[in-house]
This record gives C-alpha cells, structure tokens and sequence, in this order.
C-alpha cells in the first residue's frame, strides 16, 4: 500500500476493487474452522460471521466499531437477505479483534461499501447448502428448494421445514465460494426501514461501552499529560501521592509510536504519539480523580509552546500570499480571469475542532505473563493491536482486542492512543486498569481537525458563466503528522482535486500550503471537506450573487447535463445527473422557489464524495434582537446508491446535520503558548436541543448500484447552506466559522428566490417514517464507481 | 460513614464511602450500575442524570453525603425490561445512535413529563437543552417525548 495514499483513496479503491481487498473473504477456507472451534458440534456455523443454533437462533458476528452509525444493524442486515433467515430470530455480535475478518477499520463512512460483498456471499453461501441439505434429505431437484424466514420450501410436494433441520447435514457441505446473490426486486430487509438492533440495550442503560468495562481486581487509572503536545514530565511528587487514600500507585508512562490506520506507514517528520505523562492508579475513579488534584508534575516542554492559533493564523495568511504547490490546474486560470466581465475575491477561515464524543476516552487492558488483553471502545481495532503490541515489545498475536459499544467515534477513536496508555499503566501497576479521561482531557488532548485559511477569486463572463476559480489554501497538514514530511503537495493537502467544482469550471486552479505546526491532528468526521466545502460551497453562492443568479440554477448550470465523466485508471466516473438529481430534489422539496418574510432565508450547501450525493437547503430566521441565526428546517436529498437501511441513512443524514451545525454555529478550538485554550462544553462549545432545527426533513433517492457511504457525506454541506441562507436573509456574507453572532443593525429583507428547478416525476413511498421518503430516480441510476 | 438512601426502590446503605464522592461515582464503582454515564463531571451535558426524590439531577456533581434518606432513581430502576412508556417511545421513534447520552435523556425526559404531561416544543427545548448528544437525535427525542405523551398517535 503506498505511503502516501489518503483515507479517500483507500476507500475508493476498496469500492473499486469490491471484495478483492478484504482479505477475510474465505468462507469455505479460514473462516470456518475458526468457527467450528468455538461453535457447538451441533450448530451450524459455515463462515467467521454466521452461526445458527439446533434453537434456530441467528447469531451474526458485527465485525466492525458500532459507535452509533448503525452497523450493528445494517451489516447483519447484508447477510440475512441473502440467508434468507427471520429476522426476529437475527442476534447480533460484536465481534472482537481477529484477523479471520479482514479489515475491521470502521471510517471513511466504508463499513458498508467495505462489506457490502463479502456479508451478502456470506448469507448466500449457507442459504446455498441449507437447500443443497434439504434437496438431499428429501430427495427432490435442488432448483426446486427455496428458502424463506428461516425455512426451506418444496413447493411441489408442499413440504417446508425449519433450518434447523438440515444443520448437522449443511456442516458436512462446502459453501459455495460464488454463490448465487438475489435479484433486488426480491429483497425483503435490504431497503426497507430497521429498527436499530441495538436500541433496547440503550435505552435500558444495559448496553456495555468502553467506560462500563468491569474486571475482578481491575484498578482505576486517571493521567495527567504534558498541556503541550509533546512534554515529558521532569519530576513530579510520587512519594507525597502514594499516600492519598485509594492510591495504589503513581507510574510515568511515556510516549509511544502509535500504528496508523493503514498500517504502519510513518516516514521523517511524522509525529503520531500517544502523550506521555503521569498515572495515578487507585480503587476507584474518584480516588483518583482527587488524588490527581494534588499531583504537581514539572514538564520538559516542547517547541509547540511557543504556538498560538493566532500566530498560525497569521502565517497562513501570509502562505496563502505568495504562490503555494501546485494540486491542479485546469485551462488556463490567469488568462481567463484577466478577460473575466466581472471578478471576485474573497478569503475563507475555519477553527481547529475537537470531537468532543459523549463517551470520553478510556480503555481497560490487563498485561500479564507477556500478553495483554484490551477492552476498547475502537474505531480500528488492529491498530488497536499493533499499537499496544510495539508499546509493550511483544508480538501482536500476544495481543488480544475486544471491542466494545462506542460512546461517538467521529474519528476521533482512529487514534490508539489510549489504548497504549492503558497497556502501559497496567504492565506498571501489575493488575488489570482501566483508563479514564475526563472531559478536560478529551478537550486538550484530541487529535484536532487542523484550522485552514482560504484565498478564493473567481470570474464570471458577460453572460454570467463562471469561467476561472482559484483556491489557494493553507493548513497544517493531518496526513504530514501521520506519514512524515516527505510526501506531495497533493497528498498533504488530502484533498481529493477531482472534487467539485473540477469539472464545473473550465478555468481552474488549485494551491495548497503546509502550514507548520506542533499541534496534534486526526480526522474529525468528513475530515478535509469539513472545512474546505464551506469554503467552496459559500464562494460559489457568492458568484451566484455575483452574476445576479439564482445559486440553485446557477449550480445546475455549472454542472452542465447529464453525463459520465470517466476519470480513467481506477479514479471512477463523475455522475454528472445524480449529482443534479439530489440539488434538483432538495430545491423541489423545500419549494426554493416560494419567497420567505424579511429576515428568512434559504441557502443551499452539497457535497458529492464517499460514493453518494447529499444536498441540504437550510431555511433560518435573522432576528437582529435575538443576534444569533435560528435555523428553522433543514431539507436533505442523499443519492447513496443501493440503500441498506432507509431508516439508518435518515438518521445519519439528521445526525451528520446536527454535528455540522455544532461546528457552523458554536464550536471553536483555540490555542496559546501551545495549549488548548477549552476544556469543557462551558467553552468548547457543541448544539444543544434549543438550537437544533425543529424539522429536518430526508429525501433518499431510490437508487441501485453500489451503495455509498452515510456516515460523513451529511456534514460538510449543512456550514455553507447556512451562511448563504444568512446572506439570502440579510445581505451580510460570514466567511469565518463558527458563526456565533450576526451582528446586524437591522435585519435585511429576504432576497426573494426566484429561480425554477426542472424536477423530475417522483414516485413517494410512504414509509412509516414520514420525514422519510424515498425517490425513484431510474434516470440516474449509473453507480459513479466503476463495477470491480 | 455510613449512608443510607432509597436506590430504585430498594433501601441501600453504604459503609465506608467517601462523603465527597459524588452518586455517579458511587453507583458506577461502588455499586457497578453502569447505566449512569460519565460525561462531563461539571453538570454541562446531562449524560449523569437520575432522579432525587423524583427531581432530575446531575449525580456527577452530588456528593454522596447529600443523597442520605432521599430517593435515587437511575435508568435501572425505570423499568426491568424497556417497557416504561418513555422507554416505548425511544424505540417507537428509533432514537439512540451511540447511546451514550440516552440514559440521561429518557431520565431528563420522564422528570419533564411527570411535571408536564403535554409538553410543548418550547417546553422540552427548556427542559431538555442541559442533555447534550453529540450524535444529533434532538429531532427523535423531541417526537419520541410527544409520543410518550400521547400526543402523536403510537
């Protein structure tokens, strides 16, 4: 794997190449003798994700990170359709770490699009020899046995018998490597509304995170780290500590390497560690809280104390200044501009954020006798793995991860960091420990979706097409932290130059700068285009103003018709028409047209990445009493393909709404003398009911094809929709994020929209959700990665 | 000291517990009730809630030596199998995402409808906005409180 490939890349070169990359797809091979051992003889357990007890009890194992993005309840799905089973009877698993897997990673909105394959052949192999077992036993034509809820039929002779039946004679049978999948038309769970598997667990309090996780003799951990990335402690008052009551020890843990997602791919300049610091260990996680309190730690500080968010911000400035890297160039920009009717220019910013999961950090490990086992709330549990296996010098097969619920993950558990410290703490206190951040920590030591400044001009002809665009930006570089210093422009900008608007605009030009920083960073959900499709999103309404257009049609015309763009090589196809589709669809469906009272406003923000296609008009009042924007509904069209879970996408669309607006509204991380200057939701600050939009209304687009990814692509958009629905309703542009305060002397009245949208016939399906509805769109039905 | 206090409907006496421990941390680590989450430790998102004498608080912030001869309710104690009403609703509207923070939403939500049987959007906004949930259910939990309410049809 290259070292300089990015999450997108990875992810789309996994849809790309289907199942080809997910090395746990063995089913009559590795995975089942794993199973068999654990099984009992009677079951029936033909590959590592499956097992149907003589009960006829459905167990399916989830083996990637449940962390509230519904897995647990789509994956299984995936393979009950095609098994053919009950659902009722369907119990879900988490599974722990095993290479017998493949890839367990859970992010880049993948776990689906990863799985999508393998978990269907999975259920298709086993409902394979459950009829080739029936067909014998009762000596009929195997085309003539079909299974259904959990049984075999013989139509002809009217028999029918439970699964169960034919289990010990199904064991005998080798599953099919290629069975047979389903013809869509004949699904029965795939694209209707699921519950979520896991609810009642969570609403009874009985689900078990990361932070629940109880072992007999299991002692409390709480750490104090260096304020700045990187400080290691000088002295500190171990002796004086030891005798607060609970106290069972006092450790200096240090810094360690931390495995990255993609396995180990650290080159010179590359930072990723764990903090070093102080452990106070004891019985109870207030014992050590409080000891904490009394622990005085003098620190061997870093360079990064000389940092502030204001002197980054001042450098970028003056980055963005002067030329930067080349990451794409499209015709001839400088030419176009210069002969443009009419320019504009303007300069974009977005703040370092941290991911703040309800579920502070926290991890339990128990190192003994050369191993250690892990209890962790884990996004990537293999790194998990291979983190803690280089931190203690054994072998990662002496290793053992369990995965637990995930209180939030937005990627901020991509990182082991925590799971290292709770290895380490435990080989020091000789007994089993459990970790526990608190929110402070969580705050001042994230891994921080890095700040970025933005410098953006573009023209527009006499007939107002936009014809140049250039965007130069400046930001620390995440994939410069992880892989080290020595890699292209483009791939520590990480940002995909085949993203909107390439394509859109004959003219363009792409820069980027590297801003420096000792600061650590991670991937903070949607990663890059949390802040860069702000950015491009509001410019573009910005030209649409400037032209005198309406920024719906003035968008659809940019796009031009319906068409494939091929990329070539493995880069996919840019579906010109499902891109349309869901601007056309959100427009329809919030009645863009239909003018609004003075002080409202309607802004459209879209993004296209991950494999699906989301627009959200957002429609917000401007009181300039109350100073702070309202939103009042939020409309979202997602084209993600083959839709699992219609119920999941809308939740994922609803909750990637919220989390975006957290970050539009409210949300900021600041730094000085190289420490962050938040610790608490007091000052870092997220969305909270009374700002939640009181309607969010989903559209899915009934699609087929390859499905894409949801738990990302609902975020970028919501920011800019937004900020042009505030400058439809007052006149006045925000270019920095958070937008806490309007500012406005007197509220502006409405810019009437105006502008028709060509919609489509769509058939509703009323689901029994009724913010949800699902579209059929068979003209834009062309999935845009290319088949394997 | 010794403590005693009513806990889910049953007396509970504690010996030898810290006076300033706060309840999260005597149910989470003294008495391994887990479904009461940490979240802050400053009372700022709600995840901790349970009732005190039927009053919703924040137990991260409770010493222990307050609780004594009151009555505690946490999540465990709303019912044995998901079937409060409340509880009905979370699943009717399919509300959790993580879940982290839903003990202390549903503990929030059922104190709001003991005192509110009907509550209005503006009513929940006030009675709810002390819950954080980072996954963004606000919009279910609002419908899920209406439905519990019998306010929308089931």
């Amino acid at each position: 794997m290259s070292s300089t490939l990015t999450r997108r890349s990875f992810l789309q070169s996994a849809a790309v190449t289907g199942g080809a990359l997910l090395l746990g797809f063995r089913l009559s091979a590795a995975g089942a003798p794993a199973r068999h051992s654990v099984a009992p003889p009677e079951s029936f357990a033909p590959n590592a994700w499956l097992e149907i007890s003589p009960d006829g009890a459905v167990k399916i194992w989830c083996s990637h990170s449940e962390m509230g993005q519904g897995v647990q309840t789509s994956l299984p799905m995936l393979l009950a359709e095609e098994l053919c089973c009950d659902w009722r009877r369907v119990q879900v698993i988490q599974a722990d770490y095993d290479p017998k897997y493949g890839i367990q990673i859970t992010g880049g909105s993948g776990s689906v699009r990863t799985s999508y394959d393998n978990l269907r052949k999975a259920g298709a192999a086993a409902r394979e020899v459950l009829l080739s077992a029936a067909a014998a036993q009762w000596n009929v034509p195997r085309s003539e046995c079909r299974a259904e809820n959990s049984s075999v039929f013989h139509d002809a002779s009217n028999r029918k018998a439970p699964f169960e039946q034919f289990l010990n004679a199904a064991s005998a049978l080798t599953p099919p490597a290629d069975p047979p999948l389903k013809n869509p038309q004949d699904y029965t769970l795939l694209g209707r509304p699921m519950r979520r598997t896991d609810a009642r667990k969570k609403i009874t309090g009985t689900a078990t995170f990361g932070i629940d996780t109880h072992l007999p003799g299991m002692l409390i951990a709480s750490m104090e780290r260096c304020p700045a990335y990187g400080g290691t402690p000088r002295t500190f008052n171990s002796d004086e500590l030891k005798t607060l009551p609970g106290v069972r020890g006092v450790y200096e843990i240090p810094a360690v390497h931390l495995t990255h997602q993609f396995g180990e791919t650290s080159g010179p300049g590359s930072r990723n560690y764990s903090c070093s610091g102080v452990a106070v260990v004891a019985d109870s996680t207030w014992a050590a809280l409080q000891a904490r309190k009394q622990l005085k730690v003098q620190w061997n500080e870093p360079q990064v104390v000389r940092e502030s968010s204001e002197e980054l911000r001042r450098r970028m400035i003056a980055l963005v200044a002067q030329p930067a890297a080349l990451i794409r160039n499209d015709g001839d920009f400088q030419q176009a501009h210069a002969g443009a009717a009419k320019t504009i220019e303007a300069a974009y910013e977005v703040p370092f954020l941290a991911h703040a999961t309800m579920e502070p950090a926290n991890c339990t490990a128990h190192f003994r006798n050369g191993e250690c086992e892990v209890w962790a709330p884990t996004q990537i549990p293999e790194a998990a793995a291979a983190s803690v296996a280089q931190a203690l010098s054994i072998p990662i097969t002496r290793v053992k991860v369990h995965v637990t619920y995930i209180g939030g993950g937005f990627g901020r558990r991509l990182i082991q960091d925590y799971a290292v410290e709770a290895a380490l703490i435990s080989r020091a206190a000789n007994a089993p420990v459990k970790v526990i951040w608190t929110r402070e920590d969580d705050i001042r030591h994230d891994f921080y979706r890095p700040a970025a400044y933005h410098s953006l001009k573009a023209g527009l002809d006499s007939r107002g097409q936009l014809i140049s665009w250039m965007h130069r930006a400046s930001s620390p570089s995440i994939e410069n932290f992880y892989t080290g210093t020595n890699i292209s422009p483009g791939a520590a900008a990480a940002v995909d130059s085949q993203d909107f608007p390439a394509f859109a605009v004959p003219n363009l030009r792409l820069e980027f700068a590297v801003a420096e920083t000792g600061l650590p960073l991670g991937y903070w959900r949607s990663v890059d285009d949390s802040g860069n499709q702000f950015v491009r999103c509001s410019f573009f309404d910005e030209a649409a103003h400037a032209a005198g257009r309406d920024p719906v049609e003035f968008l659809l015309a940019a796009l031009g018709p319906a068409r494939q763009i091929d990329l070539g090589g493995n880069n996919g196809v840019i579906d010109v028409g499902r891109r349309r589709a869901v601007v056309e669809l959100a427009a329809e469906k919030s009645n863009w047209k239909s003018p609004l009272p003075p002080g409202r406003g309607r802004g459209l923000g879209f993004m296209f990445g991950w494999g699906s296609y989301v627009a959200q008009i957002a429609e917000v009042t401007c009181d300039a009493q109350r100073d702070t924007p309202r939103v009042d509904r939020v409309v979202c069209a997602i084209d993600c393909g083959s839709c699992v879970n219609p119920l999941g996408v809308a939740a994922q669309m609803e909750s990637a709404i919220n989390f975006g607006l957290a970050q539009t509204l409210k949300s900021e991380i600041t730094i000085a003398n190289g420490r962050v200057n938040q610790s608490n939701f007091h000052d870092y600050e997220v969305l909270r009911m009374n700002e939640a939009p009181p309607v969010i209304a989903v559209h899915i687009v009934r699609n087929t094809g390859r499905p894409g990814g949801v738990g990302e692509p609902g975020v970028p958009p919501i920011a800019p929709a937004v900020a042009n629905a505030i400058f439809a309703a007052t006149g006045k542009r925000f270019r920095r994020l958070p937008i806490r305060q309007l500012c406005l002397v007197s509220p502006h009245s409405s810019v009437a929209a105006v502008q028709s949208s060509a919609s489509a016939n769509r058939r509703a399906d009323l689901l029994a959700f009724p913010h949800i509805s699902m579209y059929q769109t068979l003209l834009y039905n062309t999935p845009r990665l290319k088949a394997p | 000291m010794a403590i005693a206090f009513t806990l889910n409907g049953k007396s509970q006496t504690l010996n030898d517990v810290s006076p300033d421990m706060p309840l999260l941390w005597v149910l989470r680590d003294v008495l391994n009730m887990t479904g009461t989450k940490f979240g802050c430790g400053m009372a700022l998102c709600g995840a901790c809630t349970v009732h005190i004498n039927g009053v919703a608080t924040r137990s991260c912030v409770t010493p222990i030596s307050s609780v004594g001869g009151k009555t505690v309710m946490t999540i465990e104690g709303l019912s044995d199998d998901g079937s409060h009403p409340v509880q009905k609703a979370w699943i009717a509207e399919d509300v959790p995402q993580c879940g982290y923070c839903q003990s202390g939403q549903i503990m929030s939500a059922v104190a709001l409808l003991t005192k509110k049987p009907h509550p209005t959007d503006t009513d929940i906004d006030e009675a709810m906005s002390g819950n954080i949930c980072r996954c963004g259910t606000y919009q279910r939990i609002r419908k899920a409180i209406h439905r519990a309410a019998g306010d929308i049809k089931a």
